[in-house]
């Protein structure tokens, strides 16, 4: 077969595939993406049992080590158990402290993490742009990022007037880093002869930027805040427990302090279950906007 | 013949400058373009005309000299230096059809005449009923066909290519070919066509400016005389094309 061919026969069966995916989502959807879930990716029912029966087990070894008051290298006595923690689940879900310091965790992140993705991509996009820019700039970037958000604290606290905002400050540092390197790379990687094409169509310098660099970027750009929600979220977790007076971090810390002990797994997991949220819808808007860069 | 696309090229340098030296690609270079004319360059690797074609777009600031097009000197790119490279330029980003209307749209025009011209083009080069499809999914001759369209809806006073075919195997290479003479003989733009090959300059083009990687400048421009009447398999095998492109070889490894 002549190389030709052969390109056709890729190229068309590429074709063939993305047409399929997407009349097969679009008519099985509901259905094929259940299994799918549910059968963690292979439609076998070991894949499905196994983990269940791991997660069972889990479960009851850990009721085990803290009924028994285990005490070897770790200590289980006051660890709560798992029926503690679903008790501690049911009485706090009810209460509306619960629920107002998961609006304020999340509206902090909300406000941070739209002004660092802002700030971030502006940031990334002139460092990429100007090289009079980088060299003033960079050496500042270096330093600064690899200070984690938790050594911040009294730095913000001294700095801003009020906690809400030093606790949103140290939000906005743990976004901003990732997106403004992700950025500068995603801007850096432009290949130039794309960047003449457009000029060679009549696309001014301001068109080039908004038109060829930005979108050329978005695979990039989308990493970076990814990257910058989860840090998003190390940082105002750190700012809410050792300043805070509402938040999901307060509310675990301050089970720790009034010996609510149920109530720290209880704000871990609803941590850990926001957090995914915002990352998976980051990866969501990603999708959407990027299809090709699959 | 159109009477827009008039270049000329008057005592060009062209080089990198760096700290130390100049380092001279094309030294001392004048040549005219009649408008709605088809033009080869070919040379050794090297000899600097890619780099030529950059600077007639604009990309390139020549060391001296200077390029004029219909008596307006050409300093930055623009709608009327249309390009294709080697390297495929689609916008990954947008389909077909978004890419040919790229240009008239970043000048201006409303949405629904870019549509129309965009379609129009799609139509020329050969590629109607693949407008919603992403460049990944096209080969590598509909893409190059797909950058030809793009351009061209500009409606730009020269069209310029760098080698635009060379990474495409014979038959494709064949069929673009001759889509981009019916292209031109439909439209008359000024095409300047850099090669390295002598076969597809000689069926292409009216003129073979040969450019020497010695000396930086031409060493010979072969007029090819085609009568566009002649079948081009006939015109291809003639006694004369032979002669022609026998003198073209023992020019460029002059």
């Amino acid at each position: 077969m002549i190389a030709s061919d052969r390109k056709q026969d890729r190229k068309t069966r590429e074709r063939d595939k993305y047409a399929k995916k997407k009349s097969s989502l679009a008519n099985r959807y509901g259905l094929d993406y259940m299994i799918r879930f549910l059968f963690i990716g292979r439609r076998s029912v070991r894949a499905f049992i196994i983990p269940l029966l791991s997660i069972v087990l889990g479960l009851l070894v850990w009721q085990w080590l803290t009924q028994t008051h285990a005490d070897v290298i770790l200590d289980f006595s006051n660890i709560p158990s798992p029926l503690h923690v679903y008790k501690s689940f049911l009485n706090v879900v009810v209460t509306k402290a619960y629920w107002k310091d998961i609006y304020w965790s999340l509206y902090r992140i909300a406000l941070a993490f739209t002004i660092g993705s802002i700030v971030g991509v502006s940031i990334g996009v002139a460092l990429g742009y100007s090289t009079v820019l980088r060299l003033i700039v960079a050496q500042y970037i270096e330093i600064m990022r690899p200070i984690p958000a938790i050594a911040w604290v009294p730095m913000a606290i001294l700095l801003w007037p009020t906690t809400e905002q030093s606790i949103v400050f140290i939000t906005f540092l743990g976004a901003v880093f990732p997106i403004v390197l992700n950025t500068w790379d995603g801007v850096k990687r432009v290949p130039v002869e794309l960047v003449k094409a457009a000029r060679s169509l009549g696309a001014n310098r301001i068109s080039v930027l908004f038109h060829v660099v930005v979108p050329y970027a978005i695979p990039n750009i989308t990493v970076g805040m990814a990257l910058g929600m989860g840090a998003a979220w190390f940082a105002l977790l750190a700012g809410e427990m050792i300043s805070g007076r509402y938040g999901i971090g307060y509310f675990t810390w301050e089970s720790y302090q009034l010996i609510q002990y149920g109530n720290i797994i209880v704000g871990m997991l609803t941590i850990g279950i926001l957090s995914s949220i915002t990352s998976g819808a980051i990866y969501l808007l990603k999708r959407k906007i990027v299809p090709w860069s699959e | 013949m159109k009477d827009i696309g008039h270049i000329e090229i008057q005592r060009v340098c062209l080089g990198y400058k760096s700290v130390l030296d100049t380092k001279t690609v094309i030294q001392d270079l004048s040549l005219t373009l009649d408008a709605g004319s088809f033009t080869s360059f070919i040379g050794a690797s090297g000899c600097g005309k890619s780099t030529l074609l950059n600077a007639i777009g604009g990309h390139y600031k020549p060391l001296s000299g200077s390029i004029i097009l219909d008596g307006v000197e050409i300093t930055t790119p623009g709608a009327d230096l249309g390009i294709v490279f080697q390297q495929h330029t689609l916008f990954p980003w947008k389909t077909v059809k978004e890419n040919v209307r790229f240009g008239p749209m970043r000048r201006g025009a409303g949405r629904a005449a870019a549509d129309k011209l965009a379609d129009e083009y799609i139509d020329l080069v050969g590629l109607s009923g693949y407008e919603s499809y992403y460049p990944k999914m096209l080969s590598g001759g509909m893409q190059h066909r797909a950058e030809i369209a793009r351009a061209l809806a500009n409606k730009p006073a020269v069209l310029l290519m760098d080698e635009p075919f060379g990474a495409l195997d014979a038959q494709m290479r064949a069929s673009l070919q001759d889509s981009l003479s019916s292209i031109w003989e439909n439209t008359h733009v000024t095409i300047v066509f850099v090669t390295h090959d002598v076969n597809e300059a000689i069926r292409l083009s009216q003129r073979v400016v040969i450019i020497s990687r010695r000396s930086g400048s031409i060493s010979a421009i072969i007029e090819t005389n085609r009568d566009h009447d002649e079948p081009i398999e006939q015109y291809m095998q003639s006694r004369r094309t032979q002669e022609l492109k026998k003198r073209c070889l023992e020019m460029l490894s002059a």
